[in-house]
């Protein structure tokens, strides 16, 4: 990648020398999976991100479109998992143009674990790509240091492996569209409801021969939370405020300063055991 | 004391979306390890009337990505002869940040704003390395990650009018940084609508 | 400034050893009322990224009145919670069945973590019942028998999500003009289970099932809610 700066890395490599760790970036602990069907391929993902064990999105996007018929689910470290699949979306996009012909599977393939080989496991990518092609349809998984699998079935991410028992058990030569659909989806519940770092929805992508793809984002939403016991609007004033200031208005009322009078206070003691 | 760079100086922020508006806060302490430094660091800036970025985490870094901020959005108002939109500016932060993938700097920026053509409110937060978190609800960022979640999870309530988003995003702030040993010492709020920014100062424990 | 090499170590010997610890999620909410006091806790049980079960109690009617649960490393918490058992039973053996008020079942508490200093119990604790007035009581403990009585505390795995909501609604912490009072018990059930969904959605270590035990004076009763699963 041309664009990367390492300006920094001296320094945070001295502060990790003094014992300082290095924070962790959101990884997707997910469940993405992919599964070739008659006349095309599909893969779906879970949505949930995490940074440790907090959830930090709770309806991310883990199904990236590298061209309009070849999409990617991705796994790992979610910046590099985008920036990655970006990447290699322009220099596909560059290529086809170049060369006059539709994009196929295989050249995204190659691009990507060339890419991530030479940064020899440091992109924390691990990716499920599928599409269609003039040559037909494709299915491959690559992870982070270059390594690349084909398969009807693929599956990855922290909840991979309770998706690849659903395919394991059911997975049949010559399904339809429908059924991988399902069987597709039903991996990745198994990922939502048994691996703690799969959650939400089910993003499903079908591309099949001679189509356009298909994004379904949030196909199933089986997570939705119920009504809360109570709704919490405070009396409007029961946050104290110092200082009020307008610091922009389209009235050209830029820069007022009001203060106001504080209201009748509660004392307030240091802590107090209630 | 915990040996991590973006909990050094401490410090938090969070972001709301409410009906046709958004407000975004954050505490203004500085410290050094357990040591308070400054109540005076305010982790929120602009550039332009529609577009606010608060950032935590280690403050050298805070300092340093704000002017970065700063030179690069004056360029693009040279350039496009207007200001930024948040939704850009975003994907500008996001590609700032992984620019710097295997050296990055350690903060958790949140964006906030209101987008010029549509009216439209949007916030989203970011990891150190540039991971876009798009959300339609609440934002938040630093230190006291854990329980401003928690506040947020069980106060926010969608389409609130400005004056009851900001003693929602108040009251889940102050409480927060209460019960985090590196946040406080004040805080500020933004409440942000199409063609007003008030900017309040909150009184808050301080200890 | 060091060279770019500064951080590679030369090979030294890696010592291999046994870590008896385990971290079992869940979480804990204490509150005390006027007449009443609640400890409920998630039914979640946890190693790593997998669930062990989805519905295994930690919240404990333990006699006299008492509830307990030790949340952290479950094998620990049992452990603790069965001791106290047997040590409650001694009493009544020794004492002509007299009933242990809940201030001194705090400290035999204390006594039965401290002396386990130097191997902990891996838990933070929390008990609620009824003190000799009839007000309602939780007392809360650090892993080494550090302990006070509160009002209200949260524990385990998402106790800093929940522990400043239970601030704002139950102290009216930075709530202007709003005088303290207690709560009633349909109150503080909702803010359980509000504050349990919530905990649910941002922690991956929450969920499934919300276990909910009442004192009053009339005795312990036990409520059970369904959390999310995912």
């Amino acid at each position: 990648m041309a664009g990367l700066s390492f300006e920094n890395y001296q320094r945070n490599q001295f502060l990790s020398s003094k014992g300082y760790a290095v924070p962790k970036a959101t990884s997707t602990g997910t469940t993405i999976v992919g599964c070739k069907f008659n006349g095309g391929v599909v893969i779906a993902a879970d949505t949930r991100a995490t940074a440790g064990p907090i959830v930090a999105d709770k309806n991310c996007e883990k199904l990236h479109r590298i061209a309009p018929h070849i999409w990617c689910a991705g796994a790992g470290t979610a910046a590099d998992t985008e920036m990655v699949t970006q990447l290699i979306s322009s220099n596909i996009e560059l290529h086809s143009l170049y060369t006059n012909r539709e994009p196929r599977v295989c050249t995204a393939l190659t691009l990507l674990k060339q890419h991530l080989f030479k940064y020899s496991g440091h992109i924390g990518a691990y990716l499920i790509v599928a599409g269609t092609d003039p040559t037909g349809s494709h299915l491959f998984s690559i992870h982070a240091h270059g390594s690349t699998d084909i398969g009807y079935y693929q599956t990855l991410g922290s909840g991979s492996l309770a998706a690849m028992s659903v395919f394991e058990s059911r997975w049949k030569l010559d399904l339809t569209k429908e059924e991988a659909m399902k069987l597709c989806s039903d991996a990745i519940q198994a990922g939502i409801w048994n691996d703690l770092g799969s959650g939400s929805n089910v993003d499903l992508c079908v591309m099949e021969a001679g189509k356009d793809a298909v994004l379904h984002r949030n196909y199933l939403t089986p997570n939705v939370r119920s009504q809360k016991a109570n709704n919490y609007i405070f009396n409007r004033g029961a946050t104290v405020v110092l200082k009020e200031k307008t610091i922009y208005s389209k009235l050209e009322l830029v820069s007022e300063e009001v203060i106001i009078s504080t209201p009748e206070e509660r004392p307030e003691a240091m802590e107090v055991d209630a | 004391m915990s040996q991590d760079p973006s909990s050094i100086n401490g410090g938090s922020a969070v972001a709301m979306i409410g009906k046709d508006c958004l407000a975004i806060a954050c505490d203004l302490r500085l410290g050094s390890q357990s040591l308070g430094v400054s109540n005076d660091f305010e982790k929120i800036f602009n550039y332009g009337p529609n577009v606010f970025l608060a950032l935590c985490g280690l403050g050298t870094d805070v300092i340093t990505l704000n002017e970065v901020f700063r030179y690069k959005t004056n360029l693009y108002k040279y350039k496009e002869e207007r200001t930024i939109e948040p939704e850009t500016f975003a994907n500008l932060v996001s590609s700032s940040l992984y620019e710097r993938r295997f050296g990055p700097y350690f903060v958790s920026p949140i964006v906030g704003g209101i987008n010029s053509k549509t009216g439209k409110p949007f916030i989203c937060s970011f990891d150190l390395i540039g991971c876009i978190d798009f959300t339609k609800d609440f934002a938040v960022a630093g230190t006291a990650t854990d329980q401003l979640y928690g506040m947020c999870e069980s106060l926010y309530e969608p389409n609130l009018e400005p004056e009851d988003l900001f003693e929602t995003i108040s009251q889940a702030l102050l409480n927060a940084v209460d019960r985090d040993a590196l946040s406080g010492w004040g805080a500020v709020v933004y409440l942000i609508t199409k063609d007003k920014v008030v900017k309040r100062l909150l009184k808050t424990r301080q200890d | 400034m060091s060279s770019d090499y500064s951080n590679i170590k030369d090979s030294a010997p890696i010592e291999h050893r046994f870590n008896p610890y385990s971290d079992n999620g869940g979480t804990i909410l204490g509150i005390a009322g006027e007449d009443f006091a609640v400890l409920a806790g998630d039914t979640r049980h946890t190693t790593g990224y997998s669930i062990n079960s989805r519905y295994e109690p930690k919240v404990f009617d333990v006699g006299d009145n008492i509830i307990m649960s030790a949340n952290g490393f479950s094998a620990d918490g049992n452990s603790l919670i069965t001791n106290f058992k047997t040590n409650l039973q001694w009493y009544h053996f020794n004492n002509n069945e007299e009933k242990l008020k809940i201030s001194s079942a705090a400290r035999l508490i204390q006594h039965l973590l401290y002396g386990k200093r130097f191997f902990p119990y891996y838990v933070h604790t929390i008990i609620a019942g009824l003190d000799e007035n009839g007000k309602g009581a939780v007392y809360s403990f650090d892993p080494v028998g550090s302990y006070e009585r509160e009002q209200c505390r949260a524990g385990g795995a998402a106790a800093s999500l929940i522990m400043p909501f239970l601030d704002n609604q139950v102290n009216f912490k930075n709530q202007a003009n709003q005088p303290l009072r207690y709560l009633s018990l349909n109150e503080v059930l909702s803010l359980v289970k509000d504050a349990f969904s919530s905990a649910t959605e941002r922690h991956i270590h929450v969920g499934d099932y919300l276990e909910i035990l009442i004192v009053t004076k009339e005795g312990v009763r036990t409520e059970l809610y369904p959390l999310k699963r995912d």
